[in-house]
C-alpha cells in the first residue's frame, strides 16, 4: 500500500506516462551528474593519493596500495550495483550527493584518524597502511565504483535510451574534464579542501536539482545542511590548517601545496623544521650533515671552480661550500614552492655565488653545458622511480660528462656503520658497482651515513687531515670524525662491498627492489601473505568472469601498467616535470574518449573488432619492447604522448564492444566497469611493485605482452 | 556467452570477495593485540625456536624450569617459554626444558671507540673502549639506531666468532684499556657480557655497560661486581611514553639506577630529547627530583639531541634550545653536570666544576683541548669531581 503510494506521488513515474519532456530532463541530469562525477572522482583520486603519500612513505609501494584498494574497491561498488534490486531517482540523488560531499570527510579523516591509530611521528608498516588506506578511502571508491553502473540502472529502469557504452564515454570525458582541471589548475593554486569543493561542486548542484525535480522538498531542505557546512569548512581560512596540527603541531609557520607536494614550514623555539609530503627534510643546526655532505667531496679537489648541489642546500650548506671559495655554486631544486618557502625563512640565503635553479637535478645535468669540480647529490633513499634516476649507470655517466678532469661525485646512502645487513650490503654494493663502471676510485666514508665519493683522481680518507692544510675550521669533523669514522669502519665497509652484485641502470632499476627488501625487514614483515592472498582471490574472480570481462580485465590492467611504464620510461629521459608528466597521464585520459566513440560507432561489428584492438596493443607493447631493449634513446616528447594516447585508445575502443556482445538488456555495465576496474588495480600493483622493480622494464612489458596475448586467445576461442 | 549471475552466484562472489577482505585483513594486527596500537612492548615468539643449538649457545643463567617450561629471569620482560618458544629480546629458547642462550661469542659488531661516545665524560676521558655487541634487545625503540641488530635474532645476523676470552685477549693485544657492551642491548646477551666481564676484570680490564637498564636486580647484582661503570639510557621520566616508544616500562629502569648507585658503579645518564614526548621541562624537573632525591647530584645526566630514524622518522629534530632549556632546568634543579649530545660545537660537551663554575676539561668532539683536573680535583677550587678520572688523560689528539 505504501508502496504504490510512493509511486503514485513519484514525478518521474508521472512523467513517463504523461510526457516525455519531463522524464528527458531528468535523464538528462542523471547524465549531466555522470559527467560531474568524473571530474569528482578524478580530483578526488588525485588529492587522496598525495594525502596519503603525506601521511605515510611516499615510496611506490604506497602509491599503488592507495590506486589498487582505490580501483579495487570501485569494482566491488559496480559488482553491487549489478545486484542491487531498488532503481530509485531518489536514491540515485541522494548517493550522488554523498558522493560529492564524502571526500571532505574522508580527507579530514585521513589527517585526523593518523595519530589516533598509529604513533604520533612513526612510519607505520606495510599491513597497518593498507588497512588504513583501504579503510579510509573505501567508502568513497565504493561510492564512485556503484554509482556510475547504478545511474544506467535508473535511467533504464525509468524508460531512457543510454547505453554502457555512452554511460562509458561520458564518465571518461567527465574524468578528462576533472584530470586537466584538477592537475594543471586546481592544483596550482588551491589547497585540497578548497580543490574538492571546486570539483564536486557541480555533482552537488545536480544532486540538489534532481532531489528538487523530484519534489523532495523536506530532503532537499535537510541536504542544505551538509552542503552549507562543506562549503564553509571547505574554504574557511582555519579548518583546513586546524588537521594538519595532529602531524605537524600548531606551529605551523607556512603551508603551500605545491604540484609536487605539501610543503610546511614548523617554528618551535625559534629553529625551523621544513618538511615535504610529511617528511622532515631539514631542521636547522644540523651541521653534522652539511660538513659531511660538502667536506668529504671538496677536501678531495686541489682547485675548486664550479660547483653544482643537487637538492640539499639548506641551512649552513652554502656557507660550507664558500669555505673553498669557488667560482660560482649551481644549486638545483625542483619544487619552486619549496625554494619560496625556505628562501622566506632564511633556510636558503641568497648569496652572490650562488644561483637557485628551480629544475630537475637530472634533466640540468643532461643539458647543461657547464663544467663542474664537483657535483653533490643529496637526495633521499632511491626507493621511488623519480629518485632512483640519479643512482643509475646512465646517470653516472651524465655526471662524469660535465665533471672537469679529477673531478669529484658525492652522493650518500643510509646504513648503520656499526653493522651491515646483508640487503644492505646489496643495496651499498649494487650502488657501488654501478659507480665504479663510471669512476676509477670511488671511497665510501661511513658517516652519519654512508658517503660515496667518485672521481678518476686519488682519494682519501683522511679528511681532517686536508682541511687542516687548507685551514677550514668544522665543527663535527674537527673533533668528532677520527672517533667515528674510524679507520677499522673504513676498511669494514669498502671490505663489505660484494663485487658480483648486479649493477642499477635507468631501465633495470635493481636498487628499488633492494630498498623494498630493506623496508620490509624494518618492520619485520613480509608481503608474500598479501600477494598469495590476493593472487588466490584473483584467480577465483576470474573463474567467474564471462570472456568479455576478461578481456576487459586484461585491458584495463594492461592500461595501467602501459601508464605507469611511459611514465618510467619519461622520467628516465626528461626529468620529473610536473607539468610533462601530467601531459602524459592526461594522454592516456584523452585517448580513452574518442576509442570509446569508435567503439560505440562499431560495437556491432563484434569479435573482429575486440580482436584488431588486440591485435593493436600487442604491436604497441612490441615497439615498447624493442625501444626499450634496443635503443632507449631519447626521442620527441610527443611520441611518448601519442603512444599513450593510441594505447588508451585502444582501451577505451574495447568497452563499448565488449559491452555489445554481452548484451545491454543483461545490464553488463556493471560487471565490465568491475572488471576494468579490478584489472587497472591488478596491473597497478603488479607492474609498479612487482615487475619493474625486480625484473626491469623489458620484463614489465613482456608481461603485458602475456596478458594481453592471453585475453585474444579468449577472444579467438569465444 | 550471455548470462545471468544468480543470487546463488552472487552470494558465492561475495564469499570471495568477503574472503579478499578476510585474507588481508588477517594481517594487519600482528596476534590481534590492541595494546599494540599504543603499547609496542614486544610479545615471546611461540615455536620460533631452532630445532638444536649452535656453536654459539650456552645454557642461560638466572632461569627457573618445572622441567618442561621455563622462565627466563634477567630482565623484567620475565619471559615464560614454553619447549621451542622464543624470548622477547630474542636470544634466549627453550630447548628440552632448559633455557639456552643463542647469543654466546657471537658478536655481530666489533669496533674501538673513544670513550665519549658512549657516552662517559667522567670515565678515564680520551681512551678507547672495545666494543662488542652480539644481536637482540628486550626493547622495540621506535627510534632504534641499530635496529637491524637489536631487532633481529642471532640467527639472522652477520657474526664474527669471539668467545669470552679471545675479547679479552682482543683488546689487551690493543692495549684497549676497557670493553663496552653496547649498541644492541647487552642485557639480551647477558651469559656472554658476564662471562666476558669477569674475565676481563681478571685481566685487568675495566667494563662498559650501554644500556636501556631494564634488568631484574638479581642478575645486575651479580653483573655489578665486574662493572667499572655504565651509561644508562633513561629515556624519559614517564611510564606510558616508555610503553609507546621504548616498549618498556620505566620503574624497572629507575631501580637499576638506585643499585648502580648502591653497589658504587659510576654511571652517567642518557636521555633523548624526543620532540613531543621528552621535551616537556615539567617532566624534567620531576625527573630530576628523583634523581637527586634517590642517587644525588654528582651522575652525570647527557640529553641528546633527536633526529628523525628508524620508524620514528616523522618528527622534527629537537631544537638546540629546547636541549639548552632543559639543561638549565637540570641544573637549577641541582644536577651538577648535564651534557648535550649531538650538538657539536656547542658548549655544553665541556665540563665545568660544580663548584666554581671554571672549565675542567674543554673537548673539542671526542678529544680533549683543556684538562684540569687533577687527582680527581679541580684545579682552581681542590673540589672533589665525581667520576673515574684514572693516573692520567690518554691518547687525546
Amino acid at each position: 500500500m505504501r508502496r504504490k503510494n510512493r509511486n503514485n506521488n513519484d514525478p518521474t513515474k508521472a512523467s513517463i506516462f504523461h510526457g516525455t519532456g519531463y522524464l528527458m530532463n531528468l535523464t538528462s541530469l542523471i547524465i549531466v551528474s555522470i559527467f560531474a562525477t568524473g571530474i569528482s572522482s578524478i580530483a578526488v583520486q588525485i588529492v587522496t593519493v598525495r594525502e596519503f603519500l603525506s601521511q605515510f612513505s611516499g615510496n611506490e609501494i604506497t602509491i599503488s596500495l592507495v590506486l589498487f584498494c582505490w580501483l579495487i574497491v570501485s569494482g566491488l561498488g559496480s559488482l553491487v550495483s549489478r545486484f542491487f534490486p531498488k532503481k530509485s531517482i531518489n536514491l540515485y540523488s541522494i548517493i550522488a550527493l554523498v558522493t560529492a560531499l564524502l571526500p571532505l570527510i574522508q580527507i579530514t579523516a585521513i589527517r585526523l584518524f593518523r595519530d589516533t591509530i598509529f604513533i604520533h611521528g612513526e612510519s607505520p608498516g606495510f599491513y597497518p597502511i593498507f588497512l588504513y588506506i583501504l579503510t579510509l578511502s573505501a567508502p568513497y571508491a565504493f561510492l564512485i565504483g556503484f554509482i556510475l553502473p547504478y545511474s544506467l540502472a535508473v535511467i533504464k529502469a525509468r524508460g531512457g535510451q543510454f547505453t554502457a557504452g555512452q554511460l562509458y564515454i561520458t564518465d571518461n570525458i567527465g574524468d578528462i574534464a576533472g584530470g586537466v582541471l584538477c592537475s594543471f589548475i586546481l592544483l596550482y593554486f588551491l589547497t585540497p579542501f578548497k580543490i574538492i569543493a571546486v570539483s564536486s561542486f557541480l555533482l552537488i548542484l545536480i544532486s540538489l536539482l534532481l532531489i528538487i525535480r523530484m519534489k523532495r522538498y523536506l530532503i532537499f531542505l535537510i541536504s542544505l545542511f551538509p552542503v552549507i557546512a562543506f562549503f564553509v569548512f571547505s574554504f574557511g581560512q582555519g579548518f583546513e590548517p586546524s588537521t594538519l596540527f595532529n602531524q605537524y603541531g600548531s606551529n605551523i609557520v607556512s603551508y603551500q601545496e605545491s604540484p609536487y607536494g605539501r610543503i610546511v614550514l614548523t617554528k618551535e623555539k625559534g629553529e625551523y623544521t621544513l618538511w615535504e609530503s610529511g617528511t622532515p627534510i631539514f631542521s636547522t643546526f644540523n651541521i653534522t650533515a652539511a660538513e659531511e655532505k660538502v667536506h668529504y667531496p671538496l677536501c678531495q679537489l686541489d682547485r675548486i671552480e664550479d660547483v653544482l648541489l643537487v637538492s640539499g642546500g639548506m641551512g649552513e650548506t652554502f656557507d660550507e661550500v664558500l669555505k673553498y671559495a669557488p667560482r660560482h655554486i649551481d644549486y638545483v631544486e625542483l619544487d619552486p614552492t619549496l625554494i619560496r618557502v625556505a628562501t622566506q625563512s632564511g633556510l636558503l640565503s641568497p648569496k652572490a655565488q650562488v644561483t637557485i635553479i628551480p629544475t630537475d637535478g637530472r634533466k640540468h645535468i643532461t643539458h647543461t653545458n657547464k663544467r663542474y669540480s664537483a657535483v653533490i647529490v643529496d637526495l633521499p633513499e632511491p626507493d621511488t622511480f623519480q629518485i632512483n634516476r640519479f643512482y643509475t649507470k646512465e646517470f653516472f655517466e651524465k655526471t662524469k660528462r660535465i665533471l672537469e678532469k679529477d673531478g669529484i661525485l658525492s652522493f650518500s646512502l643510509i646504513a648503520n656503520p656499526n653493522y651491515l645487513s646483508e640487503v644492505r650490503i646489496k643495496k651499498l654494493s649494487s650502488i657501488f658497482n654501478t659507480v665504479k663502471q663510471c669512476f676509477r676510485n670511488v671511497l665510501l666514508i661511513p658517516g652519519r651515513e654512508i658517503y660515496f665519493l667518485a672521481s678518476d683522481g686519488q682519494l682519501t680518507a683522511d679528511i681532517p687531515l686536508e682541511l687542516k692544510k687548507r685551514s677550514i675550521v668544522t665543527s663535527y669533523i674537527h673533533g668528532f670524525y677520527y672517533g667515528d669514522v674510524t679507520k677499522e669502519r673504513i676498511k669494514f665497509i669498502n671490505e663489505a662491498i660484494d663485487p658480483a652484485e648486479p649493477t642499477n641502470t635507468d631501465f633495470r632499476p635493481r636498487v628499488i627492489n633492494i630498498l623494498s627488501k630493506e623496508w620490509f625487514k624494518k618492520y619485520g614483515t613480509s608481503p608474500n601473505w598479501f600477494m598469495a592472498g590476493l593472487l588466490g582471490v584473483l584467480v577465483l574472480y576470474l573463474s567467474l568472469t564471462r570472456k568479455e570481462e576478461y578481456v576487459l580485465f586484461s585491458t584495463g590492467f594492461a592500461a595501467m601498467g602501459v601508464e605507469m611504464l611511459i611514465l618510467f620510461s619519461f622520467q628516465v629521459i626528461y626529468g620529473y616535470i610536473y607539468l610533462k608528466v601530467g601531459a602524459i597521464i592526461t594522454s592516456f585520459l584523452l585517448g580513452l574518449l574518442p576509442g570509446a566513440v569508435l567503439g560505440n560507432k562499431w560495437k556491432k561489428r563484434g569479435k573482429g573488432m575486440l580482436l584488431r584492438a588486440e591485435a593493436g596493443m600487442i604491436l604497441l607493447l612490441i615497439v615498447y619492447l624493442i625501444w626499450a631493449t634496443f635503443s632507449q634513446s631519447s626521442m620527441p616528447e610527443s611520441v611518448f604522448l601519442l603512444y599513450g594516447f593510441t594505447f588508451s585508445m585502444l582501451c577505451g575502443f574495447q568497452f563499448p564492444i565488449a559491452a555489445e556482445m554481452i548484451g545491454e538488456e543483461r545490464s553488463p555495465a556493471a560487471g565490465l566497469f568491475a572488471a576494468d576496474l579490478v584489472g587497472a588495480g591488478a596491473g597497478t600493483l603488479a607492474i609498479g611493485t612487482l615487475l619493474i622493480p625486480l625484473f626491469g622494464v623489458q620484463a614489465a612489458i613482456i608481461g603485458l605482452i602475456l596478458i594481453k596475448a592471453a585475453s585474444t586467445v579468449v577472444v579467438l576461442r569465444a | 556467452m550471455k548470462r545471468h549471475i544468480s543470487r546463488k552466484e552472487f552470494l558465492k562472489e561475495m564469499g570471495f570477495i568477503s574472503l579478499l577482505v578476510a585474507t588481508e585483513g588477517h594481517c594487519f594486527w600482528p596476534s590481534g593485540k590492541n595494546e599494540e596500537k599504543k603499547d609496542i612492548r614486544g610479545h615471546v615468539f611461540k615455536n620460533d625456536a631452532p630445532k638444536d643449538l649452535w656453536k654459539w649457545s650456552i645454557e642461560g643463567f638466572h632461569y627457573t624450569t618445572n622441567g618442561k617450561d621455563v622462565q627466563c629471569g634477567v630482565c623484567p620482560n620475565r619471559c615464560y617459554l614454553r619447549p621451542g618458544d622464543r624470548s622477547v629480546c630474542r636470544s634466549k629458547v627453550n630447548i628440552g626444558g632448559k633455557l639456552y642462550s643463542l647469543a654466546y661469542g657471537n658478536p655481530c659488531a666489533i669496533h674501538i671507540d673513544p670513550i665519549e661516545k658512549k657516552p662517559l665524560s667522567h670515565f678515564h676521558p680520551a681512551t678507547s673502549v672495545f666494543s662488542i655487541a652480539a644481536a637482540g634487545c628486550n626493547f622495540r625503540c621506535l627510534n632504534c639506531q641499530n635496529w637491524e641488530i637489536s631487532q633481529r635474532k642471532p640467527e639472522e645476523v652477520n657474526h664474527y666468532e669471539l668467545f669470552p676470552a679471545d675479547v679479552v685477549r682482543a683488546a689487551k693485544e690493543k692495549n684497549i684499556p676497557s670493553i663496552a657492551y653496547t649498541y644492541s642491548e647487552p642485557t639480551s646477551y647477558y651469559e656472554y657480557m658476564y662471562d666476558t666481564a669477569r674475565l676481563a676484570r681478571a685481566e685487568g680490564i675495566k667494563n662498559v655497560w650501554v644500556s636501556n637498564g631494564y634488568i631484574n636486580r638479581k642478575p645486575l647484582e651479580d653483573l655489578a661486581q665486574y662493572l667499572d661503570a655504565a651509561n644508562v639510557n633513561l629515556k624519559s621520566y614517564d611510564d606510558g611514553i616508555y610503553r609507546r616508544l621504548n616498549g618498556g616500562t620505566l620503574q624497572p629502569v629507575l631501580n637499576t639506577f638506585k643499585l648502580l648507585h648502591e653497589k658504587g658503579v659510576w654511571f652517567e645518564m642518557t636521555t633523548l630529547v624526543v620532540p613531543g614526548y621528552v621535551d616537556k621541562p615539567e617532566m624534567t624537573k620531576r625527573m630530576c627530583g628523583w634523581i637527586l632525591k634517590e642517587l644525588g647530584p654528582n651522575y652525570p645526566l647527557h640529553f641528546l639531541r633527536f633526529f628523525p630514524r628508524y620508524k620514528l622518522d616523522r618528527l622534527p629534530a629537537t631544537p638546540v634550545k629546547t636541549l639548552e632549556l632543559l639543561r638549565d632546568i637540570a641544573l637549577k634543579e641541582g644536577i651538577h653536570y648535564v651534557y648535550l649530545g649531538n650538538v657539536p660545537g656547542h658548549d655544553a660537551y665541556n665540563t665545568y666544576c660544580h663548584n666554581c663554575q671554571k672549565i675542567l676539561i674543554r673537548r673539542i668532539g671526542y678529544e680533549i683541548a683543556e684538562f684540569n683536573i687533577n687527582d680527581g680535583r679541580c684545579k682552581f677550587c681542590n673540589t672533589p669531581i665525581p667520576g673515574r678520572w684514572g693516573a692520567q688523560v690518554g691518547g687525546s689528539k
